[in-house]
Parts: structure tokens; C-alpha cells; sequence
């Protein structure tokens, strides 16, 4: 069976500091314009089933966002390949790129910067269809089912984005992202910018649909509560890297790499007396302007031994689904606690 | 101190309205709370609900077209709801201080953090400047920046996000302050940094003896760090009592929507609870309860007559007519 | 649409806002004239049949020796001021609104351009915007009239040569900003390409602060092309505006005939100062910085 989405050995790389002269400057008393490469994703290879959900987990900065968006070719990849359906879409032109937009949708953070503030709701919702029918009239048949679908109904979709609250908003965004049918949606953080109650409806309506129209998630977030609830299975990220993935029940129950543990261990918790035992990490998350050497995570590891700066650990598969990229699985005595 | 009594900041009946064109806000609307000293409370709810307005209001720093139209805000016995900007002055960072969600908003970004502790320090005691100095490098070891000394001379966009958090709690805790008003203080920062910089705010506080408002939006976060909790809804105190109690067994139905619609770790279920709606236009709420509508308790009498606090056994009070019965979990 | 327009928040701070209303009083009558401005008057100036050399240089009509016919007195020609003014306001706020206008368009693509594909094609426009605000914009107008002789159209384009900048940098700024957010970037899952994005999401999106720029701008232009006129490089002499009447009276100012000159004078600066007062106005609204 072809997965719906197949990512291999993905990487994204981002020149920043702008054009020429924004970079010259002296060193060393030469007149130098040496690049700035961001390597926001190093190697990331996953797949996710017809009807998964794969939640992709990590702090700020850890590329899972770049990742999504690369995936849905808003940024175009710098290495690496992407498949929907075992179609390689990574080097397709926008043209060609159309019917797979029809697979494939997106769902994004921000409930206010995702939708135009000066189009009417029917609008921004009918525009996917609008465009891969060629008929603004056929799409907009379909947007009040849609719209009564999300909870909305057709009254509302003649206003404008900023006579609705944000939880209405994200709606409105899931509403878009159906309208083509799509078998596949990447959600970026999608309730990470709503009040827990309105998060909990949301994360409600993503589960439902996924029952009644089979849909696949690709799921961006940094709250593992949230993860825990939703996804089958579950990838941490790191750096650039997926450092663990595991089914979601594993990985809360076992978690191997030091970070997933103190990525567990440092959420807040309604019940802080049922907390897993503290894995507290010190320092910050390197920049990835200048990544480490070695495993990545080396700076902040509370194991960290010499071979963790030298050598880069590659995923293992650790039985039951679970595959984990640390050297501490090759000499687990090194584990002190 | 002729009113010498156990809590430190005593609020009463505090009402904040803002007057808009569109309308008046009542953000704040009558909210009475008391925090004894050395402890923390936790002041919780959605956005809208009023939280952060009830914290600048303590702190004197609320700008028209806000107003504190009535109430009272006692802090050690004196009421400074009413004080003049001088008096506000000198309590803000020497007695009370303040940490926000955006380090950036209370650091100057063009001085170094040496010069801004150090003013901390010249304004509110009366130390010479080695002292200053020494004192300011001791505050940020205690927070956790190495080589302090070094970085005294540095700017605030030269830290991390985490860091700046640090420094702006070695800032507020430099003159000692007795209250300390957190506004959300890690919400903007990833889980890994949080859990550093709620420990170290803990620490801080429980060392200094300092008693504390956490403003935050997580009940997780209020249920690690604070001894009591009061809850808001549309500018009104839903539910007040000590954490564990009001968590385990929330008598407010809001407080207990609240709680089941945080996916909870150690069981997975289907669908999460949810609290159906949204929270209702603050410049236009409905007659009674400002929950009813929402609420699956909800009676005729909800949207009748508004719930007033009223006592839900030992030290405990919820405004609801229907209060959910305790069943301790 | 319009009850609604009355009791929305920007009519109610215009209503508080006494130099705003000042402003749009001078817009008022500036916009009478111009739409209305030869059925006011009796005499088509530069109909030369109904001119009289005998009515040349009359002083204002308070004065003595005045004409009650010609309110603001007569020129050398017998031509009443009052009705050259009246002609010459419609031609300088033509120029300044069309010109305005093509500096708009130009730079709004120029500038959304810029901003939307980055890279080479923003270097290359912005260094031209850069060279071209280190001239000042009277030299570069000047430069140009000169090389294409005199012209309401030349006028025109030498106006626009020096206005677009402001659009193109405004323009390009806020296309930056708008780009990184997030419904550009769904919009292209939605699987539209750049034209349709550029057009249906961008461009609504960045237009709100153009609209200060450009009322400011048309006062400037005003000036401007009545600088150039005033020294001789604007406007033919069969289409006088208010700075070719300025120079027309100029040279018997100090002859004690100031009428012809200070007149038309006195309505630029009317004119400009009616479009400033209600420039500033939009701009305290507009702006939501200061909100």
C-alpha cells in the first residue's frame, strides 16, 4: 500500500541576511559576503497512512513548521523528497501542482493572520474549489454545507473575518481547507492560539471529520496534551531532526530519547503529584544558524558523553514501532541518574 | 499599620471599565480577592475574562480610556486604588513589581541590563555603587546567568528568550518587593524553558517570602505553582479557593468545563469535554449568569437573577444558583 | 451604507476633529470651483473677443478705480483675475489629481512587485527609488521639463517620474509584511498562482495607508508644478495655472498692480493648506499605530 504521505530524507535550508550588500562586511581585512544558511530541517523522513494522524512535536524553532510548509509546498524544498500518494511533488511547478492541492490542505495557527480580512467568509472558504474548478459559482453551492459542517451557518458567510471570534475563525479555516475534499490536511499548531475551551471544540470537529471523511492529519504542535489526545502516532523533533517516533500511546507510556523524557516531564500538569519524574534540561535550544556537532542535542543532554559530540545518532528501531535516534541505546549504562 | 491583618493585598469590590467607542468594557466588574502574605494566587481564566486588567489595576497602570471606577485595593492596610501617581511610584518596584509576558515590554532595549538594575537599585534603597553593582551580579547568579558580571554590560536582544525572562525577574526581585504581579510570565516561552522559569519563580518567591499574583490562562500552570486560585468569567470572580480543592472538585460550572476540556494525560478519551459557545460580546452581556448561556446546568433562574459568591464549604465560594455537587474524585 | 458611514467612529472623531472640518470647508470650496467655476464668472478669460484692453490693470473692486465687475481687479490683458483664477485653480488640481493618479498606479505595481518576488527584481527597483530620492524631486522635474519642453502632459510625466517613490517604498513595505502572513500563504495551497494572489489578496491589503500619502501628495504636486510654471517650464501660456498666473503678475509686482500675483497666490496656498489640514486628519485615523 503507497502511504497517502511519504517524506524522505527531507531537508530546508534558509539564506538569510539578505542580498549582496547586506552581507558584505570586512573580516580579517578582507571585504567578505559569506552566507547565512538557516538549516531549519536536516533529514526528516516519516510517512503517514490513509486515515492517520502523525503528530509532529517540538519546541519553537525545531523546523516541525517548516516541515508542514514545505510539505505543502509553500516553501520549496532544498533536498530530499515528498510523495502524496507516491507522487513526487517536490519539484513540481504550480501548474502541474494543482490536483494535488486537491489532496491536500492546510490548516494554520494563527486564526487572525489566516484568513483576508477583506474577503467575505463564502469567499475565502469557496476559493480552493473555486480554483481547482475554474467556477467561483460551483464552489460557492458547496459552502454553505461546508459552513454548516464546521458550525457555521450560511448567514454568516457574508461577513467579513473580523465580526467572528477566533474559535469561529479556525472554523471558518477547516471549512476552507475541506472545501476540496482533500483526503490529506497538514494542521500547523492549530489551537495552539485558542482558550482551552474553545480548543477543545476544535480538536472535537478536527477528530469527527476525520471519521466521516477518512482524513490523514499531519499535526504540528508543541502541546503533548493536545498530541496525546489526538494523534496515533507521534514524532519529536529536534533541531532540524526527528530524534523518537512511536505509536502516541507508547511514547507517553515509554519515552526513550532524553528528550522526548524532558519534553514529558517539564509540562505543566492539572495533577503535578502524577507527574513522570523530573528530567530537567538545562541551557537553551542551539541556533540554527550553527548547529552542533554531533547528536544535536548534545548541548543540553544530561548524559551527554564524548561520543555524543562527534557522532550523529541515526533512528533505531527499538521494537513496537518505536524508533529512536540517541547513542544511549547502544551503551545504556551511560544512563546516571 | 492600624488595620495590621493576615493578607497583604486585599481587593475589594474592584470595578475597571473601559469606555469605548463602541460601548463601555466592564473588563473588570466588581472583583474582591485577598492574598495572605508569602502566598501565591493564581488569577485564571480565557481571554476576555478580565485577568490582566485586574493585575495592571493593582499596579496603578491602567490608561484611559480605562478607569477604575469603584473599589477598593488595599495593600498592607493602605488603599491605593485611589493614590497619586507619586505614591504609585515608589510602591511599583519597591513594593510591588511586576513581570510580563513579553520580557521586551519591561526591559529598555537600548540600555544595558547592568544600568537598568542599577537604577532599580539607586531609586528604591539607598546602597553606594559597589554595593549596587556586587548586589545586582549576586541577584543574577541567583537566577541562573553565568559569568553575571559579564553580562551586566550586555543588551536585552542580546539573550534568549528564556534568558530575558530571567533577567527581568532578577530585576523585580532586586528591591525585594513584597507582592509580585505575574502576567502570564511564561507563555511565551517553549515547555522546556517554562519549567525553568516556574521553578525559578517559585524559588524566588518562596525564599523572599514575597506573596505573588500569577496571572495566567493555565490551569496546569496555576495547579504547580499556586496555594489559591481565583477564577474569572466576563470580569467576574466564578470561583475562589485553595487550588487543590477547586481543581479535584470545582463547584463553579465553568471551573469544572474548564477542567474536563484539558486532554488529560493518563486517560485517552475520544472526545474531550467541551464548553459548547463562545464567551458572550463583554460590551453586550445577557441579564442573570454571564455563563448561562453556555452552561449545562442552566435553569430559568439563571437568566433571571445574577449568582452572587456565596460560601461552598471551608474556605471556599462559587457564584452559581446550581453549584455542581462535590463528588472528590 | 450611508446611516452607517454617520454613526461609525471615524465620522465621530471627525466631528471633534475642528481642523479636519477646517480642511474639508477649503476641499468644499476648492471642488465648487472646479466643477462650477465658469458658470461663477461672466468672462471666459482666454476668450481673447471678450477682453478689453481698456479694462487692463483695474484694481479689486474695494479699491479706488476699481471695477465692481472685476471683484479682484484685471490683469494687462483687461482679463478679469478673479475669473482666471477660477480657470487656473481647474487646471492646477487637474494636474495635481492626474498626476497623482498615474503616480499611484505606477508605483503600487512597481512596489507590490518589489515586495512579492524579492530577489533581483526588489534590488534592482529599489536602488532606482534610492537614486531617485537623493535628487530633490524639484531638480529632477526641472531636468525633465527642460529636456522635454513645456506640456500639460509633459508636466504629467515629469510629476509622476517623481511621485511614484513614495507609493513604490509604502507599496513594497506592506507587501513584505503581508506576504509572511499566513492567508498568503493559503491561498497558495489553495493552489492560486502569483498574478491572482498578488491581485485578490495582496493589493486590498496594502492600499489603506496609500490613501494619506496620496491626498498629501496631490498639495505637493500642486506646488510643484507651480513652481515649474513659474519658471516657465510648465504649463503653456493657453492653459494657465495658478503658478503661470503668479508669473504673469510677477513682473509688475513691485509696480504697485500686486493684485494679479498675490490672488492667485493667496489661493495655492489655500488650496494646499485645505489638503494638509485633512491629510493630517486621515493620517491620525488611518494609522493603526496610533490607535
Amino acid at each position: 500500500m503507497t502511504a497517502m504521505l511519504e517524506v524522505d530524507k527531507l531537508e530546508q535550508r534558509f539564506n538569510i541576511g539578505g542580498g549582496f550588500l547586506d552581507r558584505l562586511k570586512f573580516e580579517k581585512g578582507r571585504l567578505r559576503a559569506p552566507k547565512r544558511v538557516v538549516r531549519a530541517v536536516n533529514g526528516v523522513s516519516f510517512k503517514v497512512n490513509e486515515g492517520e494522524v502523525l503528530a509532529l512535536v517540538g519546541e519553537s524553532g525545531c523546523g516541525k513548521s517548516t516541515v508542514a510548509k514545505t510539505i505543502a509546498r509553500i516553501h520549496n524544498p532544498t533536498g530530499g523528497r515528498v510523495c502524496i500518494e507516491g507522487e513526487e511533488i517536490q519539484d513540481l511547478t504550480p501548474r502541474q501542482l494543482l490536483p494535488v492541492r486537491a489532496k491536500m490542505q492546510m490548516i494554520f495557527q494563527d486564526p487572525y493572520a489566516s484568513l483576508n480580512p477583506r474577503q467575505k467568509v463564502r469567499d475565502i472558504v469557496a476559493e480552493p474549489l473555486a480554483e481547482q474548478t475554474g467556477s467561483w459559482q460551483q464552489a460557492h453551492e458547496k459552502t454553505e454545507a461546508l459552513l454548516a459542517r464546521v458550525g457555521l451557518n450560511a448567514e454568516q458567510g457574508g461577513r467579513y473575518p473580523h465580526q467572528f471570534s477566533g474559535g469561529q475563525r479556525q472554523r471558518i479555516g477547516i471549512a476552507r481547507a475541506l472545501s476540496v475534499n482533500p483526503k490529506l490536511i497538514i494542521a500547523d499548531e492549530p489551537v495552539s492560539a485558542l482558550d482551552v475551551s474553545i480548543q477543545a471544540q476544535i480538536l472535537n470537529l478536527m477528530m469527527d471529520l476525520r471519521d466521516e471523511f477518512g482524513l490523514a492529519y499531519l499535526f504540528i504542535s508543541h502541546d503533548l496534551s493536545v498530541v496525546h489526545h489526538i494523534a496515533d502516532r507521534v514524532a519529536v523533533m529536534y533541531l532540524g531532526s526527528i530524534v523518537e517516533t512511536a505509536p502516541c500511546d507508547r511514547i507517553f507510556a515509554k519515552p526513550r530519547h532524553p528528550y522526548t523524557r524532558a519534553l514529558l516531564s517539564a509540562a505543566p500538569s492539572l495533577d503535578p503529584a502524577k507527574k513522570p519524574k523530573q528530567l530537567e534540561l538545562s541551557g537553551e535550544v542551539p541556533s540554527a544558524l550553527n548547529l552542533p556537532s554531533g547528536c544535536c542535542f548534545h548541548t543540553r543532554c544530561p548524559f551527554a558523553w564524548e561520543r555524543c559530540a562527534v557522532e550523529r545518532p541515526v533512528l533505531q528501531d527499538t521494537g513496537g514501532g518505536q524508533e529512536v535516534a540517541c547513542h544511549l541505546l547502544d551503551e545504556p549504562q551511560r544512563e546516571t541518574t | 499599620m492600624q488595620t495590621k491583618s493576615d493578607s497583604l493585598l486585599q481587593v475589594e469590590d474592584l470595578r475597571t471599565h473601559f469606555h469605548t467607542f463602541a460601548g463601555t468594557v466592564r473588563a473588570v466588574d466588581g472583583v474582591s480577592f485577598e492574598i495572605g502574605r508569602g502566598e501565591i494566587m493564581g488569577l485564571v481564566g480565557e481571554s476576555g475574562g478580565g485577568k490582566s486588567v485586574v493585575g495592571f489595576s493593582v499596579l496603578g497602570l491602567i490608561d484611559p480610556p480605562g478607569r477604575i471606577e469603584s473599589g477598593r485595593i488595599l495593600f498592607d492596610g493602605e488603599d491605593i486604588a485611589g493614590a497619586s501617581e507619586d505614591r504609585l511610584r515608589k510602591i511599583r518596584g519597591k513594593e510591588i513589581a511586576m513581570i510580563f509576558q513579553d520580557p521586551m515590554t519591561s526591559l529598555n532595549p537600548v540600555q544595558t541590563i547592568g544600568r537598568q538594575m542599577d537604577e532599580m537599585l539607586r531609586l528604591h534603597t539607598d546602597l553606594d555603587k559597589k554595593a549596587r553593582r556586587a548586589r545586582c551580579i549576586q541577584m543574577l547568579e541567583d537566577v541562573g546567568i553565568s559569568q553575571a558580571a559579564d553580562r551586566l554590560s550586555s543588551y536585552p536582544h542580546q539573550f534568549s528568550g528564556g534568558m530575558r525572562q530571567r533577567v527581568v525577574i532578577a530585576i523585580a526581585m532586586l528591591a525585594e518587593p513584597r507582592l509580585i504581579v505575574a502576567d502570564e510570565p511564561t507563555t511565551a516561552l517553549d515547555v522546556t524553558i517554562q519549567a525553568q522559569i516556574l521553578k525559578l519563580i517559585n524559588r524566588q518567591v518562596r525564599e523572599h517570602g514575597a506573596s505573588m499574583v500569577l496571572v495566567t490562562h493555565d490551569l496546569a500552570v496555576v495547579a504547580e505553582m499556586a496555594d489559591h486560585v481565583t477564577v474569572l468569567y466576563c470580569g467576574k470572580v466564578v470561583e475562589r479557593g485553595p487550588t487543590r480543592e477547586v481543581i479535584d472538585d470545582p463547584r463553579h460550572p465553568y471551573t469544572a468545563g474548564l477542567i474536563a476540556s484539558i486532554p488529560d494525560p493518563s486517560e485517552r478519551k475520544h472526545r474531550l469535554d467541551q464548553i459548547p459557545g463562545a464567551v458572550p460580546d463583554i460590551r453586550n452581556l445577557p441579564k442573570g449568569c454571564n455563563f448561562q448561556a453556555r452552561c449545562p446546568r442552566a435553569q430559568a433562574l439563571c437568566s433571571e437573577v445574577e449568582p452572587a459568591l456565596s460560601r461552598q464549604g471551608e474556605g471556599r465560594l462559587a457564584a452559581c444558583h446550581f453549584p455542581v455537587e462535590g463528588d472528590p474524585a | 451604507m450611508m446611516t452607517a458611514f454617520f454613526s461609525s467612529e471615524f465620522f465621530a472623531n471627525y466631528r471633534r476633529n475642528g481642523s479636519a472640518i477646517a480642511g474639508s470647508i477649503i476641499l468644499v470650496f476648492f471642488a465648487v470651483i472646479v466643477l462650477a467655476g465658469p458658470l461663477l464668472v461672466s468672462q471666459d478669460p482666454y476668450d481673447i473677443a471678450s477682453l478689453d484692453l481698456m479694462d487692463s490693470y483695474k484694481p479689486p473692486a474695494w479699491l479706488e478705480g476699481g471695477d465692481p465687475r472685476y471683484l479682484l481687479g484685471t490683469d494687462g490683458q483687461g482679463r478679469d483675475v478673479l475669473a482666471a483664477i477660477f480657470y487656473g485653480t481647474r487646471i492646477s488640481v487637474m494636474i495635481g489629481v492626474s498626476a497623482m493618479v498615474c503616480s499611484l498606479l505606477l508605483g503600487t505595481f512597481v512596489g507590490l512587485l518589489a515586495g512579492y518576488f524579492g530577489g533581483r527584481i526588489d534590488a534592482f527597483i529599489m536602488r532606482i527609488a534610492d537614486i531617485q530620492l537623493s535628487f530633490p524631486s524639484m531638480l529632477i522635474a526641472l531636468f525633465l521639463m527642460s529636456a522635454f519642453g513645456t506640456g500639460i502632459d509633459k508636466v504629467l510625466i515629469a510629476l509622476t517620474a517623481v511621485g511614484w517613490v513614495v507609493y513604490a517604498r509604502t507599496v513594497r513595505g506592506q507587501t513584505l509584511s503581508e506576504v509572511g502572513r499566513e492567508y498568503v500563504q493559503a491561498a497558495r495551497v489553495s493552489g492560486l498562482r502569483d498574478g491572482k494572489i498578488i491581485r485578490r489578496h495582496i493589493l486590498p491589503n496594502v492600499t489603506t495607508p496609500l490613501i494619506v500619502v496620496a491626498t498629501v501628495q496631490v498639495g505637493t504636486f500642486i506646488l510643484i508644478e507651480a513652481s515649474l510654471s513659474f519658471l516657465g517650464v510648465g504649463v503653456p501660456i493657453t492653459q494657465p495655472s495658478l503658478g503661470l498666473l503668479i508669473k504673469n503678475g510677477f513682473d509688475v509686482l513691485f509696480s504697485g498692480l500686486w493684485w494679479v500675483s498675490v490672488f492667485p497666490g493667496l489661493f495655492i496656498m489655500a488650496l494646499v493648506f485645505g489638503i494638509n489640514l485633512f491629510g493630517d486628519f486621515l493620517r491620525d485615523e488611518l494609522n493603526p499605530r496610533l490607535k
